[in-house]
């Protein structure tokens, strides 16, 4: 198994890798720290031509890609490579692609103020567009030891299942508690609460039944006056990683955040896996990506 | 490209993607049209030149390709053999030392800084002439006049195009090629429209086309030649930049010398048709639309355009506009690129060596290079009359600084293998050394003679010509920081590294 680590020689890179070794501990995973650079064009008209640049960049770039793996523990497997891409997304969802990777793990970016989470450029673009499941740590992420719980925020929507079963194969192979969670925002013009949290806990029922038996799973339902507030009244393990499924919106297998995901991540203090929708879901085909036909976050 | 890789006990580094392709032949001449921003070029050094030499304009556009060919010649030997380290500072470096090697580089950026200026200010000209032809306001144009309103925008396009390159964000193949198709079929289309009117009996101050024009021997004076050569050298500014591409080529064989070849013929029909259409159409005089007027010398499309091509000089104002703001964003790479090196070299303070590790462009050196260009900006149009036109001729003179300086170093590196062939004295000796005598001869004349007030646009600081405050200042400038930093930081200047060093007689 392996894990794409979206890596940039800064505070928010430093976060991903953190995540990486977390998630990948306990999982045999390995770790490709990736590196974008930015595509040479020939057409960018730049006078005079000037070749040196290309080999400061290099040599700053194998510096950068030592420290990244210097973070890297003994026990995890890590290697550092370079794309050559016009942006950042791209050279990730390429490198994913390349390698049948699992799993891309980023850094959200660091300069929002106001939540820990805030998404940044290479985040956006990759919720947008990526076609395997994504891993935001938020910023200042330092913890590396193995996840200790996953939680699954279950939505009322189709597309639930493609998470739920994320969830469920990636608990079990990791002998994990799994928490799933409906979060229910009761607005104050909002007339069918009552309506909106039968079906919640219908729909947490049979997600539940539909698990297999041994597994270490609980059911909870968090409300609040957004969905903000109710992710506030939840109580979360410090090693803990909440998995949220993709918005309708998104093309087959590829991530799209809805907006209640959106909602989550920008109020969220631990990181969170996005995961597309109908990936790896058995009985669905999967899209000319040649995706990996096990959930295997 | 190899994919091998590195892990935490291992050493190198994968590299994966694609690969960026090659150009061919026809590509290469659109990248090397597009480096010379014709359109631009024009509207800027026409008027200039015209004031130096006359009617003898296409002589001097001719001479002047001369110089910066032989020095183009040295340009690509350098390069084939030091192709990982392509600046003028580190090839001045190696074969002069660190001293002579951090004045070329000071050349280089100041060059490079200077035409952000002018490229910036240019852009806002025919920025507010476009809204007022669009908006069928004359007096919008005039904004450009307004000192305030003019230093203010002209300081944001500036910083535009610094964010931009910061970011690394780059003109793609297919902006390219509209770019450039666009620049050219306007420039043809003002050129026709031009001597339609002559024909016509419609034109301004119609001047028949005579064979004196073509004869550099004409020109009055070898101030006067060494001026407009100088400033022809600024014409071509650019067009080496094919001779460079080899193994992004599709025939490194081939490719380059062919493109160039090409590039030079495309360049100097327009230049010469624009000329000679313009004296025909507008003359030399000194009347309300002619070439001679030093109200129309600083920027001759802003005047001409709309007489000759009537309500079509839109398109005008549209090509120049386009020309330079894409050239103000490509060219903010280069000072800092060599900001960087410099820092990295410890030829300057370490931050300048900052490498962004978001967007992997230079971070602290091309801020740096915004802030100069600003800056001189700001002094130049505060304290001259002209800024265009005085930062256009300062511009020449820093070119063939620069310039003659790397074509010197090209003699000297070489100077091992200079007479191992005919091919060897040709383009390793002869070339560099002709190119770079002649540029030196220039820059020494036309700095002499830009002390004198009343020299190109007759603008002066405490009774010296501003060109020489401007050009001759910036030098200076340059060699006081070098020994500043020399005092502050001696390594690069101990040679502990960068080394001297000279090609190998093999």
């Amino acid at each position: 198994m392996r894990y794409i680590v979206g890596y940039t020689a800064d505070a928010r890179g430093h976060d991903a890798v953190c995540l990486a070794v977390a998630l990948a501990r306990r999982q045999e995973a390995s770790l490709d720290l990736v590196l974008v650079t930015p595509e040479h064009s020939l057409y960018a008209g730049t006078y005079p031509p000037d070749k040196g640049f290309d080999t400061l960049l290099s040599e700053q770039m194998r510096e950068w890609m030592d420290e990244g793996l210097a973070l890297v523990p003994d026990d995890v497997t890590a290697r550092g490579v370079v794309m050559r891409a016009e942006s950042n997304a791209e050279g990730l969802i390429r490198a994913a692609e390349d390698t049948e990777a699992s799993l891309i793990v980023i850094g959200a970016s660091s300069r929002g103020l106001a939540g820990r989470f805030s998404v940044g450029n290479v985040a956006r673009s990759l919720l947008h567009a990526s076609p395997v499941p994504m891993a935001l740590a938020p910023s200042d992420y330092r913890r590396t030891d193995p996840v200790t719980r996953l939680t699954c925020a279950v939505g009322r929507r189709a597309g639930a299942d493609a998470v739920i079963s994320v969830a469920v194969s990636s608990a079990r192979r990791r002998g994990l508690p799994l928490r799933l969670v409906s979060l229910i925002a009761l607005d104050a013009g909002q007339s069918d609460a009552g309506n909106a949290e039968e079906e919640a806990n219908r729909r947490l029922a049979e997600a539940a039944s539909s698990l297999a038996a041994g597994g270490r799973v609980s059911v909870e339902t968090a409300r609040g006056s957004s969905i903000e507030d109710a992710i506030e009244t939840m109580a979360w393990d410090e090693g803990e990683v909440l998995l949220v499924g993709s918005s309708r919106l998104a093309q087959h297998a590829r991530i799209f955040l809805g907006s209640t995901a959106a909602k989550i991540l920008r109020t969220l203090t631990i990181p969170m896996v996005v995961v597309p929708r109908t990936y790896a879901t058995p009985g669905t085909t999967s899209g000319p990506g040649a995706l990996p036909t096990e959930a295997d976050v | 490209m190899s994919i091998d890789e590195t892990t935490q006990r291992g050493t190198g580094l994968s590299r994966k993607g694609l690969d960026s392709g090659t150009v061919g032949l026809l590509g290469a001449v659109v990248i090397g049209v597009s480096c010379v921003a014709p359109a631009y070029t024009l509207t800027a050094a026409l008027g200039p030149t015209v004031a130096e030499v006359g009617v003898n304009l296409p002589a001097i556009f001719l001479i002047g390709f001369i110089p910066m060919l032989l020095v183009a010649l040295g340009y690509r030997e350098l390069n084939s053999a030091m192709p990982d380290s392509g600046t003028s500072f580190t090839w001045a470096t190696r074969a002069f030392g660190p001293w002579v090697g951090w004045m070329g580089g000071w050349g280089l950026i100041a060059a490079t800084v200077i035409v952000l200026s002018n490229l910036a200010a240019v852009a806002v000209d025919f920025f507010y002439l476009l809204i007022s032809q669009v908006l069928g306001d004359p007096a919008i144009a005039d904004l450009t006049l307004n000192l305030p309103v003019n230093i203010a925008t002209t300081l944001v396009f500036i910083a535009l195009a610094c964010y931009i390159s910061y970011r690394g964000m780059q003109a793609t193949k297919t902006v390219q090629y509209v770019l450039v198709t666009f620049q050219l079929v306007v420039l043809a289309w003002f050129a026709i429209a031009a001597f339609i009117h002559v024909a016509n009996g419609t034109a301004f101050d119609a001047t028949s086309i005579s064979a004196e024009w073509f004869n550099p021997f004409a020109v009055g004076s070898f101030s006067a030649f060494a001026a407009g050569v100088s400033l022809s050298i600024f014409i071509y500014w650019g067009w080496d930049v094919t001779l460079t591409m080899n193994e992004e080529t599709t025939d490194p064989g081939r490719t380059p010398g062919r493109a160039g070849a090409l590039t030079v013929v495309v360049i100097v029909v327009i230049y010469l048709t624009v000329a000679l259409a313009t004296l025909a159409y507008a003359g030399v005089g000194d009347g309300e639309l002619g070439a001679g007027n030093p109200d129309n010398q600083e920027s001759i499309f802003a005047t001409l355009a709309g007489p000759v091509m009537g309500p079509f000089a839109i398109l005008m104002s549209m090509a120049v506009l386009s020309s330079s703001a894409a050239s103000l964003q490509s060219t903010f790479v280069s000072p800092a690129r060599t900001l960087l090196a410099m820092g990295h070299y410890s030829a300057l303070p370490k931050g300048y060596g900052r490498i962004s590790p978001q967007h992997k462009s230079p971070s602290y050196a091309t801020v740096a290079a915004a802030l100069a260009a600003a800056g001189f900006y700001v002094f130049t149009r505060l304290v001259s009359e002209n800024a265009l036109w005085d930062t256009i001729t300062a511009l020449g003179l820093m070119i063939c600084f620069y310039y003659g300086i790397t074509a010197l170093a090209c003699v000297w590196y070489f100077r091992a293998q200079a007479f191992a062939g005919v091919r060897n004295i040709l383009l390793k000796f002869l070339a560099p050394l002709l190119g770079g005598v002649i540029l030196l001869v220039m820059f020494v004349k036309t700095a002499i003679d830009s002390m004198d007030p009343e020299y190109g646009s007759g603008s002066e600081l405490f009774g010296v010509g501003m060109v020489f405050v401007l050009g001759i200042g910036v030098i200076l400038l340059g060699a006081v920081l070098m020994l500043v930093w020399s005092r502050i930081n001696p390594a690069f200047f101990r040679q502990e590294i960068l080394t001297r060093g000279y090609a190998p007689r093999r």
